[in-house]
């Protein structure tokens, strides 16, 4: 019985061999963005979770509260960590973490790390990052230790031995390799090259352990199985008053800290990790996958129902001769099973084809083989499934017909089987407007954060890089100067960082209208003389930093508009002179600077202090003339190799590094413009393929209408309305679905563009033009045929 | 064998409402070879198709067998069916998409016949019908004649007790059709009960009985000799 099923089965595919394409290959690609979602998604979910204490680890995070706002950060003090861990008996382990980077020097090699991290010897108990060589339990307890992860190690050493091998850290810090550890897999929301004992930190002075208002590193806590988390919790407020005094807390030290569980870590959109997800991606990108497949889905169902009355006779005569219903209803789900199966062969292979180039558009290694964590079993089972939805339906509409109507070719496409066909194609097409207007909202918005004036000059300045290294600092002003005797080089400056990559922020205390002092979080650039006038930030009271006055150096602040706005100045005049207090300085404003964006777009530009400090700058920003650029970069690396011998040339340009905090939209608005080709292209399928059938159903009539004297366009006008008609409802049902959806994801964005109507009318009419295209070539074909041929066929 | 009394079946449409069968009564006996003939549209399809349960009456009595079958579900009915009916239609009504061998086969592949069984039966009968050599050809690739003896090879395969044929003939020329008359009395000489409807006197004078119909009632029966 089952060998006869399939052989007919076989036979129909084949003898219908352009539906049975159109289906396979709907099916096959809506299988294959689906699989390659549900191993991304897949992936994202599983971060953090190859931890053996995935359910027991909990980072320390804190909301930093001023007067005016409430900063939720992921971060903690330095303190923080072991204060838990000797109070409280169910905080086993602590391990803090914090980021760093050295230009690292041994066996001739030297590289510039930029994912180095100081730890507590504990992150070994806390997180499971197995050891190649070397013992995890002491690996971390001398200062200058240092373990490398396998990658790292060989780097530097080889295939040899790198225990016990020294290095040097900024060509002056030595210290010692005591172990290797497995590379952290790509699923870790931590991630570093190699770790650095904590206690390096505390013998470098690099950081005061004792300060609980420095929120500088991540703090990981491992509870005991048995601990109750939130009893913990509830207990943080009285912690945090028994450590930090009252005097204290009056002038500002005013926190609240969460315990938040690891499997949130990665995922927190507000608080960040050093690895960062999106949920809403996830979710986003899940639902894009559901109907995908259910556009290839719906595309079988429209044709094989629209077929049905083609197969009535077969099912008629089974029927007479003594099948059951139940045995046509298994032959006809049979049949789509077997259609999904081969789709899901031809999915297979396109995912074997398409993942590498998936990975590398999401930037990580979703999975490196289709085969491997039974993905491939569960998309064989997935397949199964769908071929049973979707072809229960057309399965039941095949084995209703009643036996003598269908014998006596009475039979004709039921009203209703039409009705719900152009319902499925409107579902279609709702689902491909939606995408398209997404698309070009997404793209618009990127295009509009790259184009929007950042309030500085961000062309032609070139970023060269020296990780903060003391002796290029020392020798800062000599180095500016050399640069620009080359011709070509208009400027340079010397900054703590640059725009988009970064900044602390601030424990700020300002004299405020009263004349009393209120506090504020400040974000803080520590710059050089130069920096200003080069980046072009417009002055607009006040002025700016100048070597004229000696004080500018230890007591003079500028700041934005922002500042001024959060402290309730009304006029940028009424800051200057005012009393200003930041880390340790204590001066006052003299000059009010514009709004410009340090940050991402997605933020509002927040409070900003500018200083002079020559002694915490990372980078020089050299502006360079628009001539011949490759020859300036030239002349620039001769001088950098004679110069800084010791350091590497690495260089950027200060808008393509500006442009890299929107690498997520990018890649965001790249997989959306993919899907939503692909849901395009699955929806046409479907219109060729209805559009196709039903101009050979009318194929007599056509011949007639043309023997009549109908032309060719009235024809092809006849024949394509009504499936326009059905891409035009499609539309009027996206347009406010997708207005609704895009607004909400616009939400993220401080700085953003309004959904215009001619976004509307660009999807509309590109849906409608695609819709057009596929119709009316069937539609031509037909009303271009010879009358005379279909009307003798009959 | 047969035995319907008071037979009635409606057909309403949005508008009009046809009385295809009216009061019908009538009997067939085992054995018999019976036809049916009438003017077109006076309701012999829809006669046959009650009686070969591919269709239910609205009023009035079926006896099968001695079985009340009027009122049964559509699967008690395709139940009955498959093991006791075979028919044979004016259109031949193949599978296309199956090889004359595989179309012969099928009743047998519903009633559960293990698969040597069946090729042994399905060999017999194309034998008997002279199709043996034509086993592997789809039906476009036959003549009209020896499709319509594929369909009776189709109908007798399972070995039915009644074989119901619409017009088997109507399709063909006269030398084919004597062909399929002479299969028919064959088959009816071994013991099969045979009920046809035609159009053609000729084809009549094969059978036992006529029953005459005019606007779904009987109105006169003759004895052939
Ligand atoms: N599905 C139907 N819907 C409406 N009326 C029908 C239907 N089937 C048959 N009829 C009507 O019932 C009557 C009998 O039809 P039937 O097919 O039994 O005639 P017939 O005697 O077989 O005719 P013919 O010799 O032309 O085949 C006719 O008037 C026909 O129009
Ligand atoms: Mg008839």
């Amino acid at each position: 019985m089952i060998k006869n099923y399939f052989k007919i089965a076989f036979r129909n595919l084949w003898r219908h061999k352009s539906f049975s394409l159109i289906n396979i290959i709907g099916l096959a690609v809506g299988m294959t963005a689906c699989f390659l979602i549900f191993m991304y998604v897949r992936f994202e979910l599983s971060y953090d979770k190859f931890n053996e204490n995935f359910d027991h680890v909990y980072r320390l995070n804190t909301d930093i509260k001023s007067p005016n706002e409430v900063l939720h950060w992921g971060s903690a003090s330095a303190p923080m960590g072991p204060a838990l861990k000797a109070d409280y008996p169910q905080v086993k382990e602590f391990a803090r973490v914090f980021g760093y980077s050295y230009l690292i020097e041994s066996n001739n090699h030297k590289f510039q790390e930029n994912n180095i991290s100081f730890a507590d010897p504990a992150i070994f108990k806390i997180f499971t990052l197995p050891f190649v060589q070397g013992n995890p339990a002491t690996a971390l307890n001398a200062p200058f230790s240092i373990v490398m992860t396998e990658t790292s190690a060989k780097k530097y050493f080889g295939n040899g031995n790198a225990i016990g091998k020294s290095v040097l850290l900024d060509g002056k810090i030595p210290a010692t390799i005591t172990g290797v550890m497995k590379d952290v897999p790509d699923n870790s929301h931590i991630s570093f090259d190699m770790l650095i004992s904590e206690s390096t930190m505390e013998k470098k002075k690099m950081i005061d352990p004792t300060e609980w208002g420095n929120f500088s590193n991540y703090t990981y806590l491992l509870l005991d199985k048995s601990a109750d988390v939130n009893k913990l919790q509830a207990q943080l407020p009285a912690f945090l008053i028994k450590h930090i005094s009252e005097d204290k807390r009056r002038k500002g030290y005013n926190y609240d800290l969460f315990l938040g569980p690891l499997s949130g870590v990665y995922m927190d959109a507000v608080r960040g990790a050093p690895v960062n997800g999106s949920i809403s991606n996830v979710y986003i990108f899940s639902v894009v996958a559901i109907f995908i497949l259910v556009i290839a889905c719906i595309n079988f169902i429209n044709l094989t129902t629209a077929r049905a009355s083609e197969r009535a006779k077969e099912v008629g005569i089974r029927k007479v001769i003594g099948a059951a219903k139940s045995q046509l209803t298994k032959q006809f789900l049979g049949e789509s099973i077997i259609i999904c199966i081969i789709s899901f062969l031809f999915a297979v292979l396109l995912s074997l084809l398409f993942l590498p180039m998936f990975n590398q558009l999401s930037g990580k290694t979703i999975s490196d083989n289709v085969f491997s964590h039974g993905y491939i079993l569960i998309l064989f089972f997935t397949a199964i499934a769908i071929g049973f939805i979707a072809g229960i339906y057309p399965a039941l509409v095949l084995t209703s017909f009643s036996i003598t109507s269908v014998l006596k070719g009475r039979f004709s496409n039921s009203v209703k089987g039409i009705v719900l066909r152009r319902g499925l194609v409107v579902v279609q097409f709702t689902v491909s407007i939606v995408l398209i207007v997404g698309t070009i909202v997404v793209y618009n918005q990127l295009n509009y954060m790259r184009n929007q004036s950042l309030g500085f000059n961000k062309d032609q300045m070139m970023v060269l890089d020296f990780s903060g290294d003391s002796a290029v600092e020392t020798r800062a002003e000599s180095i500016k100067y050399e640069l620009k005797q080359i011709p070509g080089v208009l400027s340079a400056s010397a900054s703590s960082s640059t725009p988009g990559n970064g900044n602390p922020i601030a424990y700020t205390q300002v004299e405020g209208k009263s004349g009393a002092m209120e506090s504020l979080n400040a974000n803080l650039y520590d710059v050089d003389y130069d920096f200003i006038p080069q980046y072009g930030i417009q002055v607009l009271a006040g002025r700016t930093f100048s070597t004229d006055y000696p004080t500018d150096s230890t007591k003079s602040f500028v700041i934005n508009e922002a500042t001024l706005q959060n402290l309730g100045y009304t006029s940028p005049n009424q800051a200057i002179g005012k009393h200003f207090l930041q880390w340790g300085r204590d001066g006052k404003i003299i000059g009010v600077i514009k709004n410009f964006h340090f940050a991402s777009l997605q933020q509002t530009i927040k409070p900003l202090a500018l200083r002079i400090n020559p002694h915490n700058t990372n980078v020089f920003t050299v502006k360079i003339a628009g001539g011949n650029i490759p020859a300036t970069i030239a002349s620039i690396q001769n001088k950098w190799k004679s110069l800084v011998p010791e350091r590497p040339f690495s260089y950027t340009f200060l808008d393509e590094n500006f442009n890299k905090q929107y690498k997520g939209e990018e890649t965001f608005g790249m997989l959306f413009l993919y899907f939503a080709v692909l849901a395009i292209f699955i929806s046409c399928l479907g219109l060729l393929g209805l559009a196709s059938y039903s101009t050979l159903q009318r194929t007599r009539e056509i011949g007639i209408r043309k023997v009549l004297g109908a032309s060719v366009p009235v024809i092809v006008n006849m024949l394509s309305k009504e499936f326009l008609q059905l891409v035009l409802i499609a539309a009027l049902i996206a347009f406010p679905l997708a207005w609704w959806g895009m607004h909400t994801w616009l939400q993220d964005f401080a700085y953003q563009i309004n959904i215009g109507w001619w976004i509307f009318v660009v999807a509309g009419l590109l849906a409608f033009m695609i819709a057009i295209t596929t119709v009316s070539f069937q539609a031509i074909r037909a009303a271009l045929a010879n009358p005379v041929k279909s009307l003798r066929s009959e | 064998m047969i035995k319907i009394t008071n037979l009635e079946k409606f057909y309403r449409t949005e508008e009009v409402e046809t009385i295809a069968l009216n009061k019908l009564s009538m009997h067939v006996d085992t054995g018999e070879f019976v036809a049916i003939m009438g003017p077109s549209g006076c309701g012999k399809s829809t006669l046959l198709n009650i009686l070969g349960m591919l269709d239910d009456p609205d009023e009035g009595s079926y006896v099968f067998n001695d079985i009340e079958v009027a009122h049964f579900t559509e699967r008690k009915r395709a139940d009955l069916r498959k093991h006791n009916i075979g028919f044979v239609f004016q259109s031949f009504n193949l599978i296309d998409e199956l090889t004359v061998f595989e179309n012969v086969e099928l009743p047998l592949i519903y009633t559960g016949v293990p698969s040597a069984e069946r090729v042994k039966r399905v060999e017999e009968v194309l034998d008997k019908m002279q199709i043996m050599h034509r086993r592997n050809h789809y039906p476009q690739q036959l003549s009209g004649g020896q499709q319509q003896r594929v369909a009776i090879a189709r109908a007798v395969v399972n070995k039915p007790k009644l074989i119901l044929a619409d017009e088997p003939t109507g399709n063909l020329d006269s030398s084919n059709g004597n062909d399929v008359m002479e299969l028919l009395t064959d088959l009816n000489e071994q013991g099969t009960t045979i009920i046809m409807v035609t159009h053609s006197e000729h084809d009549a004078r094969y059978s036992h009985r006529i029953i005459r119909l005019l606007d779904g009632q009987t109105v006169m029966e003759n004895i052939m000799i």
